[in-house]
């Protein structure tokens, strides 16, 4: 769950990601984002998991995992249509431009490195019925922003 | 295959609008580590003495580190090296923000620029290409306007842009590069540098990343330095930005005060980073990859000094056009600083030089004759804001402050002299020298780009700070004496304070997380395990020192080819003189020479002249600057 209110902008999420997923650290190789923009805005973006692309994707290589409830990309599976990238209503899912691959967040196996080492605490790694509301408290409030 | 780095200088000719991209060499790489270590190498080699640093002939690197752009928490810096419009000596000024980490990202270590463009250009640099495209319709821009108009002409929101503001196209002496809106390469007029090449901005993106040699070894150390900093020392630069400092050092007697003539001010408690963050911060911001994110985010909603959301000011700039003017109006403030960020302007020779008018104009130096009419009295936010303002686009008596306060003295006479408080022409920042350390005084004396407390290291961690940085087992004196003793453990101390620093410098990282000790700041010890698993060399704390040891000489021996000796290492007058008033009162500096002696003989260097020995430089294997005489 990425919290807008204390993120600093500082990508370190972006770095601790593709550090742990592919032994470099490439912000364009990482599956959480940040966004920054001005003025002072700073939003990190995670997937929610949603499951959307599970059903689009023609290989079935997009399945839940039964541990983390995480969806996650099945190797021998994927062929890289980017059909997933397509239906992902937040655009967190990637085609990987190295493995050619669909890449996106498979929450580390349930310790998430990101999560670990946000120095703001901006992204957490929640249980469900909290970050089912802090998510209602972020889009209610994204959408009272554009209001005022 | 290159770990950590690129491996790749961009070499670009702006006369004849052509580049070539150039193969880095591992070794020589390496003796340097790269970052102002390389830069230094490479201007030295390149720049020979005497050359008008606003000529074509001049040259300007663009350096990045080791770290710089990796997630070891200090990677968010990059060094603009050159020689300084301002004071004629080597000069490099650091950064944060995302353009070091995105040059690396699209390539490159290193970029070199030469010649003068016949019409206003600014240099693209994305993922391995290289254009230099047209910028007619940017020059007049300000910072804001330039950083937004190419944001939607590249159609990239995540581009870097380091560009110059009115205040470079104009010339002013102290102009800078200001990189994302906000963060400035400040010190020693690179703003003016750039607009002297029709140069308007530097603007880069990349998705290349960093290859890490040993990702599991290099996870462990950057956890490590993660666990380090939980425990770091100066605990309010992340909660209250270095403006925190504002209350502090009111309190103890060293903030300068009305052009250093003081070091006390009254209403201190009005400007301070509690106000600050109580009042006007919208949020805190980070440098890329920054852990601490000292970076204020703040605006002025309403009222005459109404500013949009912008990045700043840091303690420097408060106490510049705060006390240093006698000006106790936050909101006056904020908007100064506002108006440098979008001009392209040093905050702090910006609020120096007002200050040096302010402090002529009491003496009846300037008069309303020369001002147009306007008083340049203490404690006028108003005056203050339009003179920034003039500043930029040189106008009326603006041209003269345009200069600097060492050219405005000799203008003015040896009555002035007195008020003019730089060294080797670069004015002092928000540091008492007589008070808050003496080794900082020794620094101001001695730092290659002039009256500096930053560069490499600020002095006052060792003595006022109480602090070893990891450097009490390469032989730093320890305990310090207390901090007004001048006696040559000074002298010897600042060679490890230096070296610490410049250790800093060559990896590309920020300053700031090396104050410390073991188990609370990144030390060189903790430095080299992250970059050994970076770059796979194995690197250890003494290469490291080597190498700062190496870099450190080499700008010592720039300036020396450019005429500075031992004779151009000292202190403005004023410091001579007891402090008048506040916590601080009757300090003054009296042993600069003692402390110079034993600092010149520490680092292996005549004393006679000040400058390393053909001996000292063959033992770091720099042949190469000995000089012919």
């Amino acid at each position: 769950m990425g919290d807008p209110s204390l993120c600093t902008g500082c990508h370190r999420c972006e770095m601790w990601c593709s550090l742990t997923k592919y032994g470099e650290i490439n912000p364009s190789r990482s599956n959480v984002y940040v966004v920054r923009r001005e003025p002072a805005v700073d939003v990190p973006v995670v997937c929610i998991q949603c499951g959307l692309c599970i059903n689009v994707c023609p290989t079935g290589a997009l399945k839940r995992d039964k541990k983390t409830m995480a969806v996650v990309v099945d190797k021998e599976k994927c062929v890289g249509c980017g059909m997933c990238t397509n239906v992902c209503p937040i655009g967190v899912l990637r085609i990987d431009k190295e493995t050619k691959m669909a890449a996106k967040c498979d929450l580390c196996g349930g310790s998430p490195a990101c999560a670990a080492h946000c120095p703001q605490n901006a992204i957490r790694y929640e249980v469900a019925n909290k970050a089912a509301a802090k998510r209602r408290e972020l889009w209610a409030m994204a959408h009272a922003v554009r209001n005022r | 295959m290159w770990y950590g780095f690129a491996g790749k200088l961009l070499r670009v000719n702006l006369t004849s609008g052509e580049f070539k991209v150039e193969e880095l060499d591992k070794n020589e790489l390496r003796k340097y580590m790269g970052c102002v270590g390389y830069a230094a190498k490479l201007l030295y080699q390149e720049m020979p003495a005497g050359i008008d640093p606003l000529a074509p002939e001049a040259k300007v690197v663009l350096a990045t580190g080791a770290v710089t752009g990796t997630s070891c928490p200090s990677g968010g810096s990059y060094e603009v090296c050159y020689k300084s419009p301002l004071t004629g000596t080597w000069n490099q000024a650091r950064s944060g923000g995302a353009f070091g980490p995105k040059l690396k990202y699209a390539g490159f270590d290193f970029v070199v620029i030469e010649g003068k463009a016949k019409e206003p250009v600014y240099i693209y640099i994305h993922d391995g290409k290289v254009e230099i495209k047209a910028a007619k319709h940017l020059w007049g821009l300000n910072v804001e306007e330039t950083t937004d108009t190419l944001i939607r002409e590249l159609d990239d929101p995540e581009i870097s842009v380091a560009t110059i503001g009115q205040a470079g196209e104009n010339g002013v002496l102290y102009a800078a590069l200001i990189n994302d809106r906000g963060r400035a390469a400040g010190r020693g007029g690179i703003g003016a540098v750039f607009g002297s090449k029709n140069l308007k901005a530097v603007v880069v993106n990349g998705r290349g990343g960093i290859k890490v040699a040993r990702p599991k070894e290099f996870a462990a150390a950057i956890e490590k330095a993660e666990q380090w900093l939980k425990n770091y020392p100066l605990g309010s630069i992340p909660t209250l930005g270095t403006v925190g400092l504002v209350s502090l050092n009111n309190s103890l007697g060293i903030l300068p005060t009305k052009n250093f003539q003081e070091t006390y001010f009254e209403k201190a408690d009005q400007i301070s980073g509690e106000v600050l963050n109580r009042k006007y911060q919208i949020k805190r911001r980070a440098c890329y990859g920054c852990s601490f994110a000292c970076g204020r985010y703040t605006s002025v909603i309403s009222g005459k000094y109404a500013t949009p959301p912008m990045e700043g000011p840091e303690y420097e700039t408060v106490d510049m056009f705060g006390p240093i003017c006698g000006v106790d109006d936050l909101e006056a403030i904020i908007r100064a600083n506002y108006l440098c960020n979008v001009y392209g302007l040093d905050t702090v020779s910006t609020g120096m030089s007002i200050g040096f008018s302010m402090e002529c104009y009491e003496k009846g130096l300037l008069t309303e004759k020369d001002t147009e009419g306007m008083p340049l009295r203490w404690g006028d936010g108003e005056v203050m804001v339009k003179l920034v303002e003039k500043i930029a686009h040189r106008e009326g008596i603006c041209e003269f402050l345009a200069q600097g306060v060492k050219r405005m003295a000799e203008q003015l006479g040896p009555a002035a002299e007195e008020a003019a408080i730089h060294v080797k022409g670069l004015e002092l920042p928000a540091h008492e020298p007589r008070s808050e350390s003496k080794v900082l005084a020794l620094q101001y004396a001695v730092s290659p780009r002039g009256g500096c407390h930053m560069h490499p290291n600020w002095a006052s961690t060792w003595d006022f700070g109480q602090l070893d940085c990891g450097m009490k087992e390469f032989g730093m004196p320890w305990p310090p004496k207390e901090v007004q003793d001048e006696s040559p453990q000074k002298g010897i101390a600042y060679r490890y304070v230096a070296l610490q620093g410049e250790i800093s410098e060559i990896l590309g990282a920020c300053i700031f997380y090396s104050w410390g000790t073991e188990g609370s700041c990144i030390t060189p010890q903790l430095y080299a395990e992250i970059v050994s698993s970076l770059t796979g060399w194995d690197v250890t704390a003494e290469e490291l020192m080597l190498a700062a040891e190496r870099s450190w000489n080499l700008k010592r021996c720039f300036n020396a080819r450019e005429g500075f000796n031992r004779e151009h290492d000292k202190l403005p007058k004023r410091f001579t003189k007891a402090i008048p008033n506040g916590p601080a009162k009757g300090i003054k500096v009296v042993n600069l020479d003692v402390m110079l002696d034993a600092y010149y003989e520490a680092m292996g260097w005549d004393r006679a002249t000040g400058n390393p020995t053909p001996e000292k430089l063959k033992e770091l294997g720099l042949e190469f600057a000995i000089m012919a005489s």
